[in-house]
């Protein structure tokens, strides 16, 4: 009694799963029977996978890269910089807008949330040195900067109060600037040439890869008193301003208290709009974040018409293998088969061609990510990032595998379970 | 006679097929009883109605009207479906072709049924050889069809036939395509199945293959002509 209900049991866990690995073998037979045919067959699907995963990753490796940066900053970190928007000609917004050394002053004095704050002025300049010419970001700014930005010097030093109050004409690099200028590693010292004026080398940066600033590897610092005196009042009246304040906490009370300050210096009456923005990293992350999912959604849907094209092409053969095997269907028939074992046989038979398509193409997909950002690192940007395959890359593009091969191969499969076993058997 | 030795009861079979405008009457009103443990050949030249009738018999199709009951079901009535489990159930097909399936060996075509009967693996292999040994086959459980002789290729159909015990093996012109001596090897096969107790029909144009069994039926233009036990 007991005996015959185990064999039961073990009849009816088979009866599922049994029937799935049973027909997953067989599809695997079928499809290993003609290797090329089966491979040509897929390659829509191994295309459409490769690029999806190929372009998503390397773009997630981007994203990636961006998010840390920002997350790096800390969420106590804000940005304060002329409201650009309000003008639709950038070059009028620039004249019209101000955002002055004043401006900072009277942030850090009146905002008691205020911890760390630093100006920023920002120009792409000129720089040589014994005859080699090149360009480079130059960033005006203080001592204040290098600690809020964990900005470690590798030699010498960053800038100090004493260069700013003094308006030394001074510099630290960053470390790409180095091999620009052909300089050693112990160009400490040595002076430079930035657009008319000429510095001393007092620190060379730590190599750093990419940061909210852009490149900071390609760039040289310099005090902000020197730059104003260097690029003049229009440069000095549209700074940017980085206030780090004392806890995350008080991020919307700062904000408030930010705004009142900056609209009672810039004189601005009640319902007249603010001419500065302040942005907070989670603006920022959200915007990253934002900007991630819409070029994700875009190439998903040309994944999907590629995975349409490649799905017509399953369907193109899983009929060709349909009437090709019509007497298999008949001899499975006359043996016992049901139309859905038929049914199911042929289904199976799809989607397993699609997925090994979907894995084929995942790994090359995967392949062609890191190669693409490696030939990127020796040629374009030492910095770029390094690809990033999210698992859900890897779930979805598996999915819709198995997903085209299941739709796909509903038609050739019925069509297979429809046919009169007489019929099938007969079919020369 | 008693209604469990009856396996077989087919009454009035009428089975038409239509050609265009026209219909064509394959079977014309077949009545046939068989009992358990028989071996009868059904023999007719082409277009007799012989094919017409062992696709009915062997559950592969439906009359157009009539009554046929096997071990008691009636087949008329079925489905698709339970049609195709009463014919993994109840019965063992032998063709001439043999209709082995090429890409799968020896032992996994003798498997087949039972993969429709659901038997897990461990226990299909176990049977399936067990109906090889049966066929002295076991040597070659894992070749390929076109590695074996044609004879082996019916012995294969036959352990594929026998593996799920049915109660009636369909023989149809199983030596269609066997040399004589290979054709006398393969009907012995079947009169020592038939000795064991299985009930056999035996579908044939050559007297001397249909000679093997007991008793005759012989079918022209869709009817029963002659019904008669020689030994």
């Amino acid at each position: 009694m007991t005996a015959a209900s185990a064999a039961l049991d073990r009849k009816q866990i088979f009866g599922f799963w049994g029937t799935v690995v049973e027909l997953v073998r067989i599809a695997l037979r079928a499809i290993w029977a003609s290797k090329m045919r089966s491979f040509l067959t897929v390659l829509g699907i191994i295309i459409g996978v490769l690029a999806v995963v190929a372009v998503v990753s390397i773009m997630q490796g981007v994203f990636q890269s961006f998010l840390g940066q920002f997350e790096a900053l800390g969420g106590d970190t804000l940005f304060i910089q002329p409201n650009y928007r309000l003008y639709k000609d950038f070059e009028e917004a620039v004249k019209r807008l101000k955002l002055t050394y004043a401006d900072a002053q009277a942030v850090a004095q009146d905002v008691p949330q205020v911890k760390e704050i630093c100006s920023i002025l920002n120009r792409q300049d000129a720089i040589s040195f014994h005859g080699h010419h090149d360009t480079t970001q130059v960033w005006g700014t203080s001592d204040s900067f290098a600690s809020m930005n964990s900005f470690t010097p590798q030699y010498g030093r960053f800038l100090a109060p004493m260069d700013v109050a003094a308006r030394r004409k001074v510099c630290v690099l960053g470390h790409e600037v180095l091999d620009k200028l052909a300089l050693a590693d112990d160009c400490v010292g040595q002076e430079i040439q930035i657009g008319k004026g000429t510095y001393q080398i007092v620190g060379v940066l730590e190599k750093k890869g990419g940061s909210v600033f852009g490149n900071q590897d390609d760039a040289v610092f310099i005090p902000l008193s020197t730059a104003i005196l260097q690029y003049g009042q229009e440069a000095a009246d549209s700074l940017l301003i980085q206030v780090q304040i004392q806890d995350p906490k008080l991020m919307d009370a700062a904000i408030e208290r930010i705004s009142a300050v900056l609209r009672r210096q810039h004189g601005l009456r009640f319902g007249q709009q603010d001419d500065f923005r302040i942005v907070t990293q989670d603006e920022i992350l959200k915007q990253i974040k934002q900007f991630s999912s819409i070029s994700t959604l875009i190439v998903g849907a040309i994944v999907g018409i590629t995975l349409i094209v490649g799905g017509i092409g399953i369907m193109n053969i899983m009929l060709v293998s349909v009437t090709e095997r019509t007497r298999e269907i008949g001899i499975r028939m006359a043996v016992g088969a049901k139309r859905v074992h038929i049914l199911y046989q042929f289904l199976i038979e799809s989607v397993t061609l699609s997925t090994l398509g979907g894995v084929v193409g995942l790994i090359l997909g995967w392949g062609v990510a890191h190669l693409t950002v490696t030939i990127l690192h020796h040629t374009v940007a030492e910095t770029f990032p390094p690809a990033y395959v999210p698992f859900w890359v890897v779930l979805l593009s598996m999915g819709f595998a198995a997903f085209t091969g299941a739709v796909f191969g509903v038609y050739p499969a019925v069509k297979a379970s429809r046919l009169d076993p007489i019929d099938a058997l007969r079919y020369e | 006679m008693n209604d469990a030795d009856v396996l077989i009861q087919a009454r009035d079979l009428v089975k038409d097929y239509p050609m265009g405008d026209d219909v064509y009457h394959a079977l014309r009103g077949v009545d046939l009883t068989v009992k358990r443990g028989e071996f009868i050949a059904i023999m007719g030249p082409s277009g007799s109605g012989k094919s017409t009738l062992l696709h009915l018999l062997g559950c592969l199709d439906t009359p157009t009207s009539g009554e046929y009951l096997l071990a008691g079901t009636p087949v008329h009535t079925l489905t698709a479906d339970a049609l195709a489990e009463l014919r993994n159930r109840e019965i063992g097909f032998i063709f001439q072709m043999f209709f082995l399936l090429p890409r799968s060996s020896a032992l996994e075509n003798v498997e087949l049924p039972l993969i429709y009967a659901k038997i897990p693996p461990a226990d299909r292999h176990q049977k399936a050889l067990e109906a090889l040994q049966f066929l002295k086959l076991e040597t070659h459980a894992h070749h390929k069809p076109n590695q074996l002789s044609g004879g082996q290729r019916q012995q294969i159909a036959i352990a594929r036939a026998l593996v799920n015990k049915p109660s009636l093996i369909m023989a149809d012109e199983p030596t269609g395509n066997l040399d004589s001596a290979t054709s006398e090897k393969i009907m012995a096969q079947l009169a020592q199945l038939n000795a064991m107790g299985n009930t056999l029909i035996l579908v044939t144009h050559e007297p001397d293959i249909a000679a093997y069994a007991p008793r005759q039926v012989r079918i022209k233009d869709g009817k029963i002509v002659s019904d008669e036990v020689t030994k």
